[in-house]
C-alpha cells in the first residue's frame, strides 16, 4: 500500500538567535494521517507549526507541500491548509461573522448560515445562544472553541492546531476534543497537533514526535532527558536532580547530550530494590496513568524531582503493584538502556 | 460682572430668536469644517494607512515628520496658505483667498496630519496575531489590508473625529485666509474674537456656547468611539 505525503522536509533549518535552532534533517508527513507534537515550552514546537502552515518561510533547507516547495506555492494550495494560534484571535464581529469570514474569502456563499451553525455546533457552542454575541461577550474557552469552528468549517485538507486545549476551562477543553476527533472520523483530514496533553496527543494522533531544544528528538511515547552530563569517575556519566537523586547514563556524545529512554524498559517497584545491577533507582510519585490504545498495557507516569518518567507496563502489573496516582513507587533502568539521540537515527 | 451676566441672557436671545448674523457664523463654521474634515479624511486615512501597515525605508523618518507636524500653529500655516493663493502666489489666479474653500484648504493642510498620524498609530496597533489568524483564513493581501481597517474602524473614526475638534475650533487659519467677513467668511471662533475685542460680549457667548456645544458633541463622539475601540 502506497501513501501518498502531504508534507516532506528535508534538512529544514530556522535560525532564531545565534543560540537557538530549529534543525529538522527529514520528516515526512502522510495525508489523511495525525501527528502529534509533544516537547516542552520554546523546544520549537510553534515555529515548526508555522513553516508547515506557510506562516514562516525565513527557514533554510527544503520544505514540500504535495510535492511543491512551500516557497513557490500557490493562492489554491495554500488555502488547503488552515492553522490555529495557541492564543487565537476573534475579529471585531460577531462569532458568526468570524466563522463565516474564511467562506466568505473564499467565495463559499452557498448554504453559509448552515455550515456555520454547524460548524458552531461541532465545538458545543449553542448557535442560537452564541452566533450573534459579539467577539468580546465570550470567555476566552469560548473564543478558542469559536476560533476552532472557523478553522473547522473551511474542511481544509490539513488542520494544524497549536496547543488547542491549553489555557481553556474543561468545558471547552472538551468541546475541542470532541470537535477535533469528529472532524477527523468524518472527513479524513491531515491533522497537526502540538499539545502538552501526553494523554490526549496520544489517542488522536498516529504517531507523536517528541520536540526539545529545537530538534525532533523521540518518536512515540519515548522519555527524554537532557544533560548536563558530568563524568562520574566509573566510565559512567550522571546527571544530578533537583532533590539530589542521580541519573546514570554511558558515555553521552556530549556533555549536554540528549538521552532517550523507551518507556518499556523501566521497571517500576513498590519499594526500593536492592542487590541489582541496573544503576538507575529513583524514588517518585505515580502521576497519571492511561491506557495504551489498543494494547494490554498501561502507560504510567512517574514524576521524579519535578521530571516526569512514562513508564510502560502490563495491566496485570499495575494490578499487583496496585498503581493509583499518588502513590509512592521506585522506578529502575540501566544506564545502558539510554539511548542518545543522533538525528539519523529517527528517520 | 453684570455684563457678563447680560451677555449670557443676551446669547440665548440670540440663539433662541434665529438672529441672522449668529448663525450665518455657525453655517460658516459647519461648511469650512466639513469640506475641511472630508479632504482630510480622503488623504489622511489612506496615507496613514500606508504610514502603519507598510515597511519601508525611511518610515521612522517620514512618522516623525507627520508627528511634528500635529503641532503646526495655525498662524504659520496661515501664513504659507496666504503666501500660496494670495494674487502675487503660484495659486493667486485661483482667487481662493478671503472664500470659504480657501479656509478650507488651509484647515485641511492644518488637520491632515492628525488623521495621518492617529490612523497609522491604530494600524501599527494591530495585533500581530490578526494578520496570521487572516492568512491562515485564507486572505490574500488585499483582503488583509480591508480586513485591518475594519479592525481599527473605531480607531481611525477617533482621529476623524479629533480632526473635527480641531478645525473647529483653529482661529488663526479662518481669521488669516477668511478675513472675518461679515456674511461671508466669519466663523464662530473669529467672530467671538471680532466681538470680544469690539467689547460685545453677548454675540461672542452666545457663538461661545455653540462652540461648546459642538465640542461637547465631537468629544462625547471621541469618548465613545474610544470605547468600542
Amino acid at each position: 500500500m502506497t501513501h501518498e505525503t502531504a508534507y516532506r522536509l528535508h534538512d529544514l533549518k530556522f535560525r532564531y538567535s545565534e543560540q537557538f535552532l530549529l534543525d529538522v534533517p527529514s520528516l515526512e508527513i502522510e495525508k489523511g494521517s495525525s501527528v502529534g507534537f509533544a516537547g516542552p515550552n520554546g523546544s520549537g514546537k510553534t515555529t515548526l507549526l508555522k513553516i508547515l502552515a506557510f506562516l514562516e518561510k525565513r527557514y533554510e533547507g527544503h520544505l514540500l507541500f504535495d510535492g511543491t516547495d512551500a516557497r513557490e506555492i500557490g493562492e489554491e494550495a495554500r488555502t488547503k491548509v488552515t492553522y490555529l494560534l495557541q492564543d487565537p484571535y476573534l475579529l471585531k464581529r460577531s462569532v458568526y461573522e468570524n466563522v463565516a469570514w474564511g467562506l466568505k474569502v473564499r467565495g463559499e456563499r452557498h448554504g453559509l448560515r448552515e455550515r456555520v451553525y454547524e460548524a458552531l455546533d461541532w465545538v458545543g457552542l449553542d448557535p442560537k445562544t452564541y452566533a450573534s454575541r459579539r467577539w468580546n461577550e465570550i470567555s476566552g474557552g469560548e473564543a478558542k472553541r469559536a476560533a476552532l469552528a472557523s478553522r473547522l468549517v473551511l474542511k481544509t485538507e490539513v488542520l494544524i492546531l497549536d496547543e488547542p486545549t491549553a489555557n481553556v476551562d474543561r468545558k471547552s477543553a472538551i468541546g475541542i476534543r470532541n470537535a477535533i476527533e469528529r472532524i477527523r472520523a468524518e472527513d479524513g483530514v491531515t491533522l497537526i497537533i502540538a499539545s502538552h496533553d501526553e494523554v490526549w496527543l496520544h489517542e488522536i494522533s498516529e504517531s507523536v514526535l517528541r520536540v526539545s531544544g529545537g530538534k525532533i528528538v523521540g518518536r512515540g511515547a519515548d522519555n527524554i532527558i537532557h544533560g548536563p552530563w558530568r563524568p562520574d569517575g566509573r566510565d559512567l556519566w550522571t546527571k544530578t536532580l533537583s532533590d539530589g537523586q542521580a541519573i546514570f547514563g554511558v558515555g553521552p556524545p556530549t556533555d549536554d547530550g540528549i538521552a532517550v529512554l523507551d518507556p518499556s524498559s523501566i521497571i517500576i517497584s513498590n519499594s526500593r530494590p536492592a542487590g541489582m545491577s541496573a544503576r538507575n533507582i529513583l524514588k517518585g510519585v505515580v502521576a497519571h496513568m492511561w491506557e495504551d490504545g489498543g494494547s494490554e498495557k498501561l502507560r504510567v507516569e512517574v514524576e521524579v524531582s519535578g521530571a516526569a518518567f512514562l513508564c510502560l507496563i502490563t495491566r496485570f502489573a499495575a494490578d499487583d503493584l496496585r498503581l493509583l496516582p499518588g502513590k509512592e513507587v521506585w522506578i529502575v533502568f540501566k544506564a545502558s538502556s539510554m539511548q542518545w539521540y543522533r538525528p539519523e537515527s529517527l528517520f | 460682572m453684570g455684563y457678563i451676566t447680560g451677555g449670557f441672557l443676551k446669547a440665548f436671545q440670540l440663539l433662541g430668536t434665529g438672529d441672522p448674523e449668529t448663525y450665518s457664523a455657525v453655517f460658516t463654521t459647519l461648511k469650512v469644517s466639513s469640506l475641511s474634515i472630508a479632504a482630510s479624511l480622503i488623504i489622511g486615512i489612506p496615507a496613514g494607512f500606508f504610514l502603519g501597515y507598510r515597511e519601508f525605508r525611511g518610515k521612522r523618518q517620514v512618522r516623525t515628520f507627520v508627528d511634528t507636524l500635529l503641532a503646526l500653529p495655525t498662524v504659520v500655516v496661515g501664513l504659507l496658505v496666504y503666501a500660496f493663493i494670495s494674487r502675487r502666489g503660484p495659486f493667486g489666479n485661483l482667487g481662493m483667498l478671503f472664500t470659504i474653500p480657501g479656509i478650507a484648504v488651509a484647515q485641511t493642510v492644518l488637520v491632515t496630519p492628525i488623521v495621518v498620524s492617529l490612523t497609522a498609530t491604530a494600524i501599527e496597533g494591530l495585533d500581530e496575531r490578526m494578520r496570521v489568524t487572516l492568512v491562515t483564513l485564507g486572505a490574500d493581501r488585499f483582503r488583509i489590508a480591508l480586513a485591518s481597517l475594519k479592525e481599527a474602524q473605531f480607531a481611525v473614526l477617533a482621529a476623524a473625529v479629533t480632526a473635527y475638534g480641531r478645525a473647529i475650533s483653529e482661529v488663526g487659519v479662518s481669521m488669516m485666509i477668511g478675513g472675518n467677513i461679515k456674511w461671508h467668511t466669519r466663523t464662530i471662533t473669529t467672530a467671538i474674537a471680532l466681538e470680544t475685542g469690539k467689547g460685545e460680549f453677548s454675540m461672542g457667548i452666545a457663538l461661545g456656547i455653540v462652540l461648546l456645544l459642538l465640542a461637547f458633541i465631537v468629544n462625547w463622539g471621541l469618548i465613545m468611539l474610544k470605547k468600542r475601540a
